[in-house]
């Protein structure tokens, strides 16, 4: 029931939002409303009773179903969701300001169904159908991503579509091999559960096969190196909550198709599940971070740390055991706030200085405060500082490959997190101190951008100190999803 | 015994004979297409027996070759026509002496003599078209190969007879994919090896845009007599082999009698006669191809016939 | 039964080698159809052979999405950008792309060999090659072409080679799902040509291959 409602909110909202049509304010307050509803009843089912009597949820006869991993993902979601939209209230009224209220409003409808299709990918429980979700987050979001409207963003949205769509065709293939594989081997429900359960019998062939194709197809919308030339070009070319969303939860929900395979292959000698992960997951942080050192536009910066942690994230959960296990799921929330606070602060500095080349944002924290101290705050989170939630799980990714004796690729790991330490930090200083360009006119921070901000930080420093108690079990919970 | 060599004669001779007929029903065909009125069927005779009466003139600078090849040209497809079936569909006499990849060398011969011809007078547009007409031969010749061998794949030989036996048993093994694409390849060779549109204009009078006709400019009298009768010869016998191993293989004598054999006549020029039509159907829907886009289409061609190969090992 | 299955699956990867190499974009179009519609064939087939009503259903949609809404679809939205374009510069000469993509149709054919020793009927090993050829040239043909068109259309074809590997290995997926697989492809072709019009509006042509400013420097 409440699953059902989970979903129904934004459409209601996408819905009200294309009904009111001009009047832009109206929209937006139906999503505010729609996405602070979303969050309270996402937290109600993560942390109530239902999930922790029964371990999963069940909604609308058998379709949706919600355990733990779902959950946490869900909560992430909701989130993000949340704290972008209110971001966007005042972004998108300065950023799109000549263009009318009738775009806003159709940026309200699309936003409402693009969340609708997150909110989607964790709650079925079909696999096929599950495809198709996240399918239909990449084309409700095309538009979103070219919202700009010129020849650039025209050109990060193609790519966008062109290049997940063929991802997602590789994914398609590998879910009719693993339902193949399925009927096979006997009867079984073709859910995530019923996998799971089944994993014993279907031919290791299948599942390999399978999960390769599953791997190159959803990691591409991970974005996972080789195939991640569309991810630095969209997420820094959409207006920045779209980025926030794009890089905070969409490549997570992707990852989370990926993560879900694992516990299915693990009974297959040699772990081939464990070793591909772990290799994509080393090549993509690897080539993130050296990639990161030759960016000049900060959004981009933001992207290649999105593709970093994705494979730090892949990493973690191919090395296999409960810690590594626990140090992925905190790094799946972790990212997820930290992301999305880092590309506000992108927004706020964009919208301060109009520009988003490195070089000529200087003294960005004599200019505006808050913009200089989020985007500090923001680098120093996503590049692994202590005391922020990001320093906590990749320790603790670190500390639990090292307890079980990988130290090639703990070092590796190490290695490449300095570098993209290095790198950000560099970026973000040169633009935060420094003297500020001649002088502009002082510049306010819609009240509602700087109202998000502030709402976003709040995860991301207190995370890094005190994990709440129920918290912490719907991780450990959620990382038992993923395999022994 | 008597009787074979008896058959394998006559074949030679309707090969001979019927030729010309077959390159005069088509130009009128197509004329007729166009809503011209067309010349009569029987003007290639007229115009074999016009060149044959006529004085011939030699340039001083050719050497032997370009007085030896008109006769290469001549024997050629006559050769072939020995190891192919044309009326009957039991192997004759010399049936055995080669395969198809020896008819396709013999062919070859002709056109490597036709080559050095054209380039031995030292006329400038003989080596422009003898180069083109390699060009188009040598991405001809991969699509040759992987016939032969999807055929011989599928049929295990590659001897005509055996490999017609194969597609007439079963009819349903007609509709199998890789004898349809070998079809289909097969039809893209004909046109690139004879010179039809669209690789290249039989009609054209231009000789900067030439490709298979430059190499008989030289020519006259009895040479050039020779030359166009081996044509002829050459787009029958390829005909034959189309018609009779992989499209139709029906209607061919299966009896020592002279009468089912002069029955298969009148048939095989009907199946001769619907090629026609379909031909000339191709060529008055499509335009020359440029140049560089020749490749191209052998490329297709070959592609073709690779997947053809490639259906028939999935289907092992 | 089975070898006019086999003839449609030859022609079917025909199609793809030709949205590969063909120059002319509505020409791409014409075969993506024809492609459709070998497609609801092959269902047809399987359907007949197995009996099930399901293929039949799955025939029937493809025949109205694939190769009748989403052409009709694309030709209302593009029919002015597109009209007798072709391509004039590619990224490798057609011919070889041609060559390259038959091997890559070989190489499919390899990585499926496992799966079909172990679990295969006569109409798998057909179409689960055919189908995974499908989606690998289609790649192939999304990084070769320039123009907009094609490379949505590598896309869909990829979509058509994962169906036709579908239908036969998971002939009882739900209804639903197909259904839902059906929709979606209508969003990509919709979504997809709304993008290529705005494109050609904004930057006057839909060459988007050329379309290659976002880099580091």
């Amino acid at each position: 029931m409440e699953l059902s409602m989970v979903l129904l909110i934004p459409a209601v909202a996408a819905t009200l939002a294309g009904i009111f049509g001009n009047r832009a304010h109206a929209a937006a307050a139906a999503t505010l409303i729609g996405t602070l509803a979303v969050f309270l009843l996402s937290v109600h089912i993560t942390f109530g009773p239902a999930l922790g009597i029964h371990g999963s949820i069940r909604g609308l006869a058998g379709w949706l179903s919600c355990d733990y991993l779902s959950a946490l993902v869900l909560l992430l979601v909701s989130f993000v969701g949340f704290t972008a939209t209110l971001f966007s209230l005042g972004y998108i009224g300065r950023a799109v300001k000549a263009k009318g209220l009738a775009r806003t409003a159709r940026y309200w409808v699309r936003y409402n169904l693009f969340l609708l299709s997150m909110l989607a990918v964790p709650l079925i429980s079909q696999v096929a159908m599950v495809w198709i979700a996240v399918e239909l987050t990449t084309l409700l979001s095309v538009f979103l991503v070219g919202f700009e409207d010129n020849p650039e963003a025209l050109e990060a949205a193609w790519k966008y579509v062109v290049l997940t769509c063929m991802g997602a065709a590789f994914a398609l293939i590998g879910v009719l091999i693993l339902y193949w594989g399925l009927r096979t081997s006997g009867a079984g429900e073709f859910t995530w559960a019923g996998l799971t359960l089944a994993g014993l019998r279907i031919q290791p062939a299948f599942l390999k096969t399978a999960f390769f194709f599953i791997l190159i197809g959803f990691g591409t919308k991970a974005g996972l190196v080789p195939l991640h030339t569309w991810l630095p070009d969209a997420h820094s070319q959409a207006p920045s909550p779209v980025c926030a969303l794009l890089s905070g939860v969409e490549t997570t929900t992707a990852l989370y198709v990926i993560l879900r395979l694992l516990p299915v292959l693990t009974w297959i000698p040699g772990h081939p599940a464990g070793t591909w992960s772990v290799s994509f997951g080393l090549i993509s942080a690897g080539a993130a971070a050296f990639l990161l050192l030759q960016v000049k536009d900060y959004k981009r910066l933001f992207a290649f740390s999105t593709i970093e942690h994705m494979g730090i994230i892949l990493v973690a959960a191919g090395l296999g055991g409960g810690a590594a296990h626990l140090g992925a799921t905190y790094q799946i929330m972790a990212h997820a706030v930290t992301k999305s606070f880092c590309f506000f602060a992108a927004g706020a500095t964009l919208l301060i200085t109009g520009t988003r080349k490195i070089d000529t944002v200087r003294g960005l924290i004599r200019t505006s405060p808050v913009a200089g101290i989020s985007l500090m705050l923001g680098g120093l989170a996503i590049a692994g500082a202590s005391p922020f939630a990001v320093f906590i799980s990749e320790f603790s990714i670190i500390k639990a490959g090292l307890a079980a004796g990988h130290y090639v690729i703990i070092g590796l790991l190490t290695l490449f997190i300095a570098i993209a330490f290095c790198g950000i930090m560099y970026q973000i200083n040169k633009m935060v101190f420094g003297r500020p360009p001649a002088a502009r006119a002082a510049y306010r921070l819609p009240a509602t951008c700087a109202a998000a901000l502030a709402v976003a930080v709040i995860p991301v420093v207190l995370l890094g100190v005190f994990i709440p108690a129920p918290l912490h079990h719907v991780l450990k919970l959620a990382a038992f999803a993923l395999g022994r | 015994m008597g009787a074979k060599i008896l058959f394998n004669i006559v074949q030679v001779l309707v090969v001979m004979l019927c030729s010309p007929l077959v390159k005069g029903v088509l130009d009128r065909f197509k004329e007729r297409v166009q809503s011209k009125k067309g010349p009569s069927i029987f003007q290639p005779y007229r115009d074999i027996w016009k060149l044959f009466h006529k004085d011939e003139v030699v340039s001083d600078e050719s050497s032997w070759i370009f007085r030896f090849t008109p006769y290469v040209v001549f024997v050629a497809p006559i050769f072939v026509t020995l190891l192919i079936p044309v009326l009957t569909d039991y192997p004759l006499f010399f049936a055995f002496m080669g395969d198809m990849l020896a008819g396709g060398s013999i062919l070859a011969l002709a056109g490597f003599f036709a080559t050095l011809a054209a380039i031995d007078t030292g006329n400038p547009y003989g080596p422009m078209g003898a180069s083109r007409t390699r060009m188009v031969g040598f991405l001809a010749e991969p699509v040759f190969m992987i016939v032969f061998f999807t055929v011989s794949f599928v049929a295990g030989s590659t001897i005509p007879y055996i490999v017609q036996q194969a597609w007439i048993t079963p009819l349903a093994n007609f509709f199998e994919p890789s004898h349809v694409l070998v079809m289909l390849a097969f039809l893209m060779l004909i046109i690139a090896e004879n010179g039809r549109i669209p690789v290249d204009n039989p009609s054209g009078h231009f000789e900067l845009a030439m490709i298979d006709e430059s190499k008989a400019l030289e020519y006259s009298g009895r040479g050039a007599a020779l030359m166009k009768w081996g044509g002829c010869m050459k787009f029958f016998v390829l005909l034959c082999i189309f018609l009779n191993v992989l499209v139709t293989p029906w209607g061919l004598a299966d009896g020592p009698s002279i009468g089912g054999l002069l029955l298969a006549i009148p048939l095989i020029l009907l199946k001769m006669l619907v090629f026609l039509v379909v031909l000339v159907a191709i060529e008055s829907s499509l335009a020359k191809l440029r140049l560089f886009r020749i490749p191209e289409f052998m490329g297709a061609a070959f592609v073709t016939s690779v997947v053809a190969v490639v259906v028939q090992l999935i289907e092992m | 039964m089975n070898q006019l299955n086999a003839l449609a699956g030859g022609l079917f990867i025909l199609t793809v080698f030709g949205i590969v190499g063909l120059r002319q974009v509505i020409g791409c179009l014409r075969l993506f159809v024809m492609q459709s519609v070998l497609l609801a064939v092959s269902a047809l087939i399987l359907g007949i052979e197995t009996g099930s009503i399901h293929l039949f259903a799955v025939a029937g949609l493809t025949i109205g999405t694939k190769a009748l809404l989403i052409p009709w679809l694309l030709y209302r939205l593009l029919s002015h950008e597109i009209h007798a374009r072709r391509e004039i510069r590619q990224v490798l000469s057609i011919p070889t792309s041609l060559l390259i993509a038959a091997g890559l149709t070989i190489f499919a054919y390899f990585t499926v060999r496992p799966l079909l020793d172990i679990n295969s009927s006569a109409f798998i090993r057909v179409n689960l090659p055919i189908g995974m050829g499908g989606i690998v040239v289609g790649a192939f043909a999304i990084t070769m072409r320039r123009e907009a068109l094609p490379q949505l259309l590598g896309i869909l074809t990829m979509e058509n080679g994962a169906f036709m590997a579908g239908i036969s290995i998971a002939p009882n997926l739900p209804l639903i799902a197909e259904l839902a697989a059906a929709f979606d492809v209508l969003i990509i072709a919709l979504v997809t040509g709304l993008l290529t019009r705005r494109i050609h509006r904004r930057v006057g042509t839909t060459r988007v291959g050329d379309m290659a400013s976002l880099k580091e420097e």
